[in-house]
Order: structure tokens, then sequence, then C-alpha cells
């Protein structure tokens, strides 16, 4: 750090002393705040005020106290709470899974040393590149070919998908049309989340110790026992980041939920598609529309808030 | 054979390990040959790997690779409207590609595709190492203006397009009324809908006579979600590049402009490098954010490769079309990628 | 209890086709509770022999055997070793108590509370037994080292085998554990194989040692022997500090010429070399003496060019007034000044020849003045 310290020194990083240089750069950085908050910004302000209030006053100002007020975000709540529901449902499981499989994949193909790895490792990585658009036609008629809803109905029918809820009694989810589609999304993320993962993973990996994963071997450990109690523990940190990474991209799609969820709406819908439906309305009511994208992005905002600097590192692609 | 004898041939009952047992000796050696060749195939690492890799790689391939198979076949076919497609390899032609090739509207989403692409790549390479060198000057509270400049790349392309459609509304949007507070009317303009004449410029083959703001300000609303990422990855190259050569740098009395110029910025290659990879296959998925901002038709002078297709596939049922589309997509995507990973490869880096 | 033996042992490597031999039929016995060294200069292939011996690497030809049963075709975790690897090679989320115990747990069926009292005991004998509760990050560079011992310790294998266990230590630790690790092995009676690139090491650890150089063994002898009696040329070099000192020379029936100096040879030496016609003089710089006058046999005129004490010795760099120097150790207290003209004696009966092309000794240093630790016969 001392040469950075040097150079700032140099610049005068002492702020009491008026140096042009310093406050130039500062005043950029500044500015692209601005810039870089202002969507974010006005878009907030834009929420919190009624119809004629946003229409008559400039974006980016706070409403005044006649104009205030919380409805637009309890109108998108309402209209958002079940894809939102949905999205957690499948974001959640999709991005474990995909966490899971990705490690595995990585594992075997870091720890390992056997002729022909690399070419598998490519065909992993040319998969993140993959433009989904190659894909979706086959995709949709895979998903119409494969009934999920009856091949899983004999397990999932009856137990996991019936809750509790108040008021409503009890809800068979499971009789839900809906949550075949959501199934078929899991899965489809999981499976276009490996070759990211694996990516991730085996970056980590590689800087794993090989006499250390020798010695477990001649401590008596099998492939699998390494995995379980040496390389499972220590890769904690690398799955916080690809976790948070994955459940902002699957958080994220639209795509494959617009082609995966039969005619794109209804109770199956996730919560980018409900976005779109509510924004896309003839009536231009940009106070809604500025909650509903505030309600729709609050789970990934929370995550990268909360955990920037793994997100960070995930999108560096280093662990 | 009893499987006692099998056993003891495969030496697994303790007593006949001790290998000067009575058997013969080509007997013996036979075991020993079946041991080991039982043994090594069990404890070859690819056997051992494989219950770790194989089943992502069988779902990972299944989805990716044989539904790329399948999409390329399914272009081969008339696969439109209702009906299935039928997959009789005597009836596969490429007639969806000459429909193509024709299309004057498969030629304007090309040419949007790639301008995107160029554009929005370089745009956002330029911002993020600008960002990154700022945010690399030893500055106070360096954790939040990063965070700040990330922020937008955490969100969804179809969050971002709704923020930017009210940004760029001709009433009360931001930038216009922005511009109309700084005196500058003049320059207020209809974003998603205006242009510019473009006079002698458009007898230049598909230049338009008006030069239309929307893609421009699709690429402007993506440089905001994107350069942060640009800057994150160019910040991990710039802090790999050890302090010494700063100092050495200062030392030989380069200014700060040429220090930058002359030993940082050649060090950066392959942060560039794969910043830029990436940063273009967003732009070959950004489907989601002009999907949401104009619906699944964005007009000529916006209509990119992907847009088309999910259009012709989706919304028109030209199944078959829009599969042949997805396949130039698929292969505009491979131009770009395969010499990075080939590049990788070679670089031992894979 | 039994050998550890290594018979016509080969490994071959495939480089992009071009086919690479690692070890090249190697064969050595290991007896039952034997210390041996497997030294050489890296990429000689001691690691590799080693890594095969403890299953992590295939071998491409011949057996390994303990005692009569046939290891090198069984998985690492059935071949009763335990390794010490040269990075300690610890698991960082576990303590110590973890990393001692891991190889119980995974490899018998012992009940929790015995793994606990041997894991207990192993590291009492250590003196880590304070340690038991942290973990390796939190321990120092020669504590690590320990544990890593006491990992291999407690489990109690037939063999152990050590990577250059103790090259990440510092030197004055390193020539502690030393004394520690032959004591302890010798406490345990377990037959060890010892890999170095440090020839210190393997004089001063090992029963015997075994000089590996491009994949070959060159010789298997106590430490005295291979000192002594070296069976070739690269072992009289590699062996010994400062090295041994080498001259080229041409036969000329009972004289050694080379274009600086002639060496008369004794009849019995004179048939040794008969059969060759460049041969290398080697001579161990100890065994160079210092004279005041020229008048005596194989005593030559020479000039001193650089001094190098060393408080107890001095390294003496001798020059025959061209470019060929070598050099003398003389005591620490004997006055030698850079540019002195000396006189330096070359007693035929420490000197060593070697075939020129082959490099195979031809006739070893006479042993009359020193006494041989019970020499035993070549592998």
């Amino acid at each position: 750090m001392s040469v950075r310290d040097d150079i700032a020194d140099q610049l005068g990083v002492d702020l009491e002393g008026f140096d042009p240089i310093r406050v130039v750069l500062y005043g950029t950085l500044v500015g692209l705040v601005a810039f870089y908050l202002s969507p974010l910004e006005s878009g907030l302000m834009t929420a919190l005020k009624t119809e004629a209030e946003f229409a008559t006053s400039p974006p980016f100002v706070p409403p005044t106290a006649d104009g205030f007020t919380l409805e637009p975000f309890s109108v998108a709540i309402d209209t958002l709470a079940s894809a939102i529901l949905n999205s957690i449902m499948l974001a959640v499981p999709a991005t474990i899974l995909s966490a899971l499989l990705g490690s595995f994949a990585a594992y075997g193909l870091t720890n390992f040393e056997w002729r022909g790895q690399l070419g598998v490792v490519t065909l992993f990585i040319a998969g993140i590149f993959i433009p989904y658009q190659a894909v979706l036609i086959p995709l949709s008629r895979l998903w119409a070919i494969v009934n999920t809803k009856e091949l899983l109905a004999p397990i999932l029918d009856i137990t996991l998908f019936s809750v509790q809820v108040p008021v409503l009694g009890t809800v068979e989810l499971a009789t839900h049309p809906h949550y075949a589609s959501i199934i078929n999304l899991i899965i489809t993320h999981a499976a276009y989340g490996i070759p990211i993962t694996t990516l991730l993973f085996r970056s980590y990996y590689k800087k794993l110790s090989t006499e250390m994963l020798e010695a477990a071997r001649l401590d008596g450990a099998s492939a699998f026992t390494v995995y379980r109690r040496i390389v499972l523990p220590l890769s904690t940190p690398m799955f916080a980041v690809t976790l948070i990474y994955q459940f902002t991209q699957i958080w994220n799609d639209l795509l494959f939920a617009l082609v995966i969820i039969p005619s794109g709406s209804g109770p199956a819908a996730v919560a980018t598609i409900a976005l779109n439906e509510l924004t896309g309305g003839i009536i231009q009511t940009f106070n809604t529309q500025m909650a509903g994208a505030f309600v729709a992005a609050l789970p990934t905002l929370l995550v990268y808030i909360l955990f920037g600097d793994k997100f960070a590192k995930g999108v560096a692609g280093e662990a | 054979m009893s499987l006692n004898t099998l056993k003891r041939l495969l030496g697994r009952d303790g007593s006949g390990g001790s290998g000067t047992g009575p058997l013969p000796d080509d007997i013996a050696s036979l075991r020993g040959g079946i041991q080991s060749a039982v043994s090594s195939l069990r404890e070859s690492e690819a056997v051992r790997s494989a219950p770790f890799w194989l089943p992502p790689f069988l779902l990972m391939g299944f989805f990716v690779y044989g539904a790329i198979g399948w999409n390329v076949i399914i272009s081969f076919t008339d696969f439109a409207g209702l009906q299935l497609p039928t997959y009789d390899p005597t009836a596969f032609d490429l007639e969806m590609y000459r429909r193509a090739l024709s299309d004057g509207q498969f030629w304007l989403a090309t040419r949007n595709t790639f301008v995107l692409l160029v554009s929005f790549t370089g745009l956002s390479l330029a911002g993020g190492l600008g960002l990154a060198i700022l945010v690399d000057r030893g500055i106070r509270f360096e954790n939040w203006f990063r965070t700040i400049y990330l922020l937008p790349f955490s969100l969804s392309f179809v969050v971002t397009a709704v923020f930017w459609r009210w940004m760029y509304n001709f009433d009360s949007g931001v930038i216009n009324v922005f511009l109309r507070g700084i005196g500058l009317d003049f320059l207020a303009s209809k974003w998603l809908a205006g242009g510019v004449e473009l006079g002698a410029l458009s007898a230049i083959p598909l230049v338009p006579e008006t030069l239309q703001f929307k893609l421009f300000a699709v690429i402007f609303a993506l440089l905001w979600q994107f350069s942060g990422y640009a800057m994150v990855v160019y910040l991990a190259g710039l802090r790999a590049i050890p302090d010494d050569q700063y100092e050495a740098a200062r030392v030989d009395g380069a200014s700060t402009v040429r220090m930058y110029r002359r030993v940082i910025l050649p060090q950066l290659r392959a942060s560039t490098v794969s910043a830029a990879v990436v940063l273009m296959v967003f732009a070959l998925k950004a489907f989601d954010f002009l999907y949401v901002m104009f619906g699944n038709n964005p007009g000529p002078t916006a209509d990119i490769l992907s847009t088309m297709m999910y259009r012709q596939a989706f919304a028109a049922n030209e199944w078959a079309y829009g599969s042949a589309i997805a396949v130039v997509l698929f292969l505009v995507a491979l131009a770009v990628v395969a010499p990075y990973l080939y590049g990788e490869y070679r670089r031992g880096e894979l | 209890m039994a050998d550890l033996t290594l018979d016509h042992v080969s490994k071959f490597f495939d480089d992009d086709g071009s086919k690479v031999v690692a070890v090249d039929d190697a064969s050595v016995t290991i007896e039952d509770g034997e210390f041996l060294v497997l030294v050489g200069p890296s990429g000689c292939g001691k690691s590799t022999t080693l890594r095969m011996i403890a299953g992590l690497e295939t071998v491409s030809e011949g057996q390994i055997r303990l005692g009569d049963d046939r290891m090198d075709n069984k998985p690492p975790r059935d071949r009763d070793i335990a390794m010490v690897f040269q990075s300690y090679a610890l698991y960082p989320h576990m303590s110590v108590r973890g990393n001692m115990r891991f190889g119980l747990e995974e490899s018998t069926d012992m009940a929790d509370g015995e793994i606990d009292s041997l894991v207990e005991e192993t590291a009492e004998m250590l003196g880590i037994d304070d340690l038991l509760g942290r973990k390796p990050g939190e321990l120092s560079g020669g504590q690590q080292q320990r544990v890593a011992l006491g990992r291999a310790i407690v489990r109690d294998p037939e063999v152990f085998l050590m990577d250059e266990p103790l090259s990440n230590l510092d030197a004055k630790l390193r020539s502690q554990m030393r004394t520690e690790l032959q004591r302890l092995q010798e406490d345990l009676g377990v037959t060890t194989v010892y890999v170095t690139h440090d020839q210190t090491e393997a004089m001063t650890m090992g029963d015997r040692i075994a000089i590996l150089n491009d994949g070959e063994l060159q010789q298997v002898a106590t430490p005295l022997e291979a000192y002594h009696r070296p069976a070739n040329r690269f072992v009289a070099g590699f062996i010994g500090e400062p090295s041994m000192n080498f001259f080229q020379m041409e036969v000329h029936g009972d004289t050694l010429a080379d274009d600086s100096f002639t060496y008369s040879l004794s009849p019995e030496s004179e048939d040794a070399v008969s059969g060759s016609e460049h041969v290398t003089l080697g001579i161990r710089p100890e065994d160079v003496e210092l004279v005041a006058d020229g008048s005596a046999d194989h005593t030559y005129e020479t000039t001193v060019d650089v001094v190098e004490p060393m408080g107890n010795e001095n390294a003496v760099y001798l020059d025959f007034g061209d470019e060929s120097r070598f050099v003398a150790t003389v005591g620490g207290m004997r006055r030698v000044e850079a540019g002195e003209t000396v006189y330096a004696h070359i007693p035929e009966d420490a000197v060593h020849l070697f075939d020129a092309s082959s490099g195979d000794a031809l006739k070893n240093r006479s042993l009359e003045s020193v006494e041989l630790a019970e020499p035993e016969p070549q592998a």
C-alpha cells in the first residue's frame, strides 16, 4: 500500500490543504455517484408521489406533504406478492442446486488428474457463454413433452405442498397447476447455472493444497469422504460467493420464465414477469411502476447491500 | 468355477495373498494381472472422479449441448404454427437460412446486434477503466464509491428497463427535466422515438435516413448497468500489479498519465479480454431489457437478433425460422468466445 | 513387520507422446525398522519413487512388496503407510486433535475413546499435547511440523514415508528436528523412507542412503560407505560439502596428466586404470594437505586464489597458475592469505579414480586410516 499512499500524498490526501487535482478527483467521483444513483433516487421519489404530484414536479425532487403517498407501494406489493413468493420458491432451490452441482463438478475436474479432463472442462466453461436464444425452442418443446405435474404427482401431491394458511385454511399448493412450471424452471436454472458455478469453484479448488488432499487419501479417506470432510468445509467462502451470484442471476431472469411458464402469466408468474405486466399497461402510472420495480428488486438489492464484497468477488471471477 | 476359487484367484480371501502359495506361476501371474487391472481401473483418477463431475456434466450437457443440437435440427425443418415438427432427415433443408438471408429485417437486426455489441462493449470497458483508475487513486470511502458504482449490476434487466423508461420520458423524465433545467431545452428529445436526420450519409448501405436515438438510449442505459462490472474486473487487475512498478515508474520520473499509459495499461490486457468477453455475452443476452422497454418488437432501429428470434418463434409461431436465427446468434457468440477460450487453453488457464 | 522391497521399479510419464523415464529400474530392499534416505538433486525421481510407494503414482514396471505382500496394486489406504509432506498438508479447518484423529477415523473401526487416548498419548510424546485444541493456522512452523509427524505416528503404520519434511523449517530448528526425528524413529522402530535433496540430512539421518540421479539408482550404502567408497563420480561429487575436487586426466602408463600437472601412480592404481584412456581423478578437499615445500611426491606449487574462513576451518581455493582451480580445507587456525604461493600435497591413498566416460569408480581411496561402520553389500 505504501506506494499508493505516496501517490495519495503527492496528490494531497489532506483535504484541508487546497489541491486542485484532489478537488477535481472527488468532484468527479461525487458526480458519478449522482449519475449512478439518479435513476434509483428519482424512481424512489416518484414511487412516493401521488399521480398529480409526479406529473407536475421534477422527478428527483422529494414529494411535498400533499403529494406524499404510500399507495403505489401497497398496490405494487398486492400485485407482486404471489409472484415474489414464486420467485423465492424458484430461486432458493435452483441456487442451492446449481451451487452444489458446480462444486461437485469442480472437485471432480480439479482435484483429480486424468487424460481428456481439459476437454470436459472446456465444455463446461463454454456453457457460460451460450446465448439462451439458442436453446429456447428446444426448452419450450421439452417442457411441453415432459409432464412434470404427472411425474411428480405421487410424491408431491399430498404432503409437501399443502400448507396451513390462516383465514384460508389448508391450501393444496400441489393441486395448483403452476407448481410444475416452477419445478421445470428450477431444473432449467440449475442446469444452466452449472457452468458458471463450476468455473467459480474450480478457480477456488485449484488453490487447495494437493498434498493436503493426498494426505487425506493416505489417511484412508475415499474420494467422497475427502469431499465431505475436507473440500466441502473449506469451500464455505466460495459457497457464499456462488450462492449470492446465482441467486441474483436467477431472481433477475425473465427469458426462461417467459418461455417455460405457460402463457407467461397467471399464478405461476415470477417477479420479473409480474413486474413487466404491471408496467406494461397503457396507463402510465409511473409511481406504481417505480414502486413495483423496488419491490421486485428488493431481495437482490438487500443481498447486494449486505454481501456486496462477496458479490464483487463473484463477478470478477475470483475467490 | 466356484465363488471361492474366483475369490482366491482375485486374491481377496487373504490367505492366498502371500504370493508364495502352491499356485502355478502362470496362474499366479494371471491373478496378479487381473488384480492389478481391476484395482487400477478402480483406482484410476478418471473413474474415481466420475461420480462428481459426470452427473452435473450430463445435466448441463443435455440442457446446453443437447438443446443446441436440437435447435439446429429444428432449424432444418419447416416447424411452424401449431403443427409439431417432423424430424425426417430427408426433408431437412436450409430453407430457413435462405429465408433469413433474403429478409431485410434479419439484416437490420444483425446490424443492430453488431452496433450494440461493439459500442456497448467498448464504452463499458472505457467507462469501467476510468472508474477503476479513479477508485484506485487512494481515495477515502473507496468501498462506498465502489459499492455505488456496482449497484446497478445487481438489478435485473427488467428493473433497469422500468427505471430508464421513466428516465427517458419526454415530459417529466429525469434527462429532459435536467436538460431543460440547465437551459439546454433544445437537447431535450424523444429519446425512445426521435432521431436526427443524417442527410448525405444515408447514401451508405444499411445507414438509415434518420438516426434513431432508440438503440443509443438502450446502450446508454446498459452502460449505466454494466460499467461497474468492468470497473470491478479492472480493479482486480490493477491491484494485481505489484506496488514496485508504480514506485519504479515514479523513480523514473514518469508523470501519472504516462505511468498509466506506459506501465499500467499494457498489463491490463488480460482484464480487458475477460471483461470484454463477458460484456459481449451480456450484450447478446440484452433481450430482457429490450423486451420490457419495447415489447417483442422494438422496431427496425433497435431490433436485435435475440428479440427477432423470440418474436418469430414465440409470437409468430415461426419455430423453424426462429431456430435458424438462434443458430446465427449462437455462431456470433461462438466467434466471440472461441478465440478467448482457445487463448485461455493455450496459456493453461482453463 | 516386514521388509519393504522395490523390485525393478520403473515409472514412465507420457509427455506429449514422448516417453519420459522418471524412475529407471530401481531395486532396493529396506529392512524392517531401517531408516533409508533417498537423496538426489531435484528432478532425480526420488519423490516419484516415494509417491509410488505411497500409491499416489502408479508403478509402470516392477513390483513393490511389503514382506511377501505385493502392494503396488493396492489403493493407498490399504498399504498401511503414513506420509509426512513437505508442506505438512494439515487440514486447516480441523483442530490439531481433529487432524490427528482423521486417519484413525477413516482407516480403522476404533471407538472414539480409543482414538482419543491414542491421539493424546502421541501428542504427549511429541510435546504438543497442549496444542490439541488449536487450528494449524495458529501454530508456528515447527509446531505444524510436529503435528504432521504426530498424524503419521498415531496411525502406527508399517512404513513411514517422509517427503522433505524439514525443508520448510529454519536452519536451527531443522538441525534440532533432525536429531529428534532420528531418535523418534529409533524408538518406534518403524521402517522409514525419507526423501531429501540435502546431502547433510542424508548423511546424518540415514541408516543407509540411496542416491538417485536422472531416475537411476546410483548407490545404496551406509553414509560413510557412500562418502568413502562412492560407486561412481556422481555419488562422489554429490556427497560431501564442499564437493570432491575432480581433474580430467589422460592415462600415460603409470602417469596421469592434464594441462596443469602430472600425477604418478602406484602399481596398484596403474592396474585399476589400465583399461581406460581418460580418467577423472578425485580428491576430497580435506585430504589435500598444504605443506611447506614441494619436494615430496604428489606435491604441487599453487597460488591461493580465495580463502573462505568458516571458523572451524578454512576453504582455500587453489590455482595451478592457469584456469583450473581446486579446494582444500585446512584448520581454522591456519593462516593462509590470498595471493600466497603454497604447496598442495595430494596423497595417493586418498585419491579416487573414475572412468571418464562411464563415471564408474575404478579405485576408491584406501581405508586403512578410516573405520567403516559395518559396510553392507550393495543391493
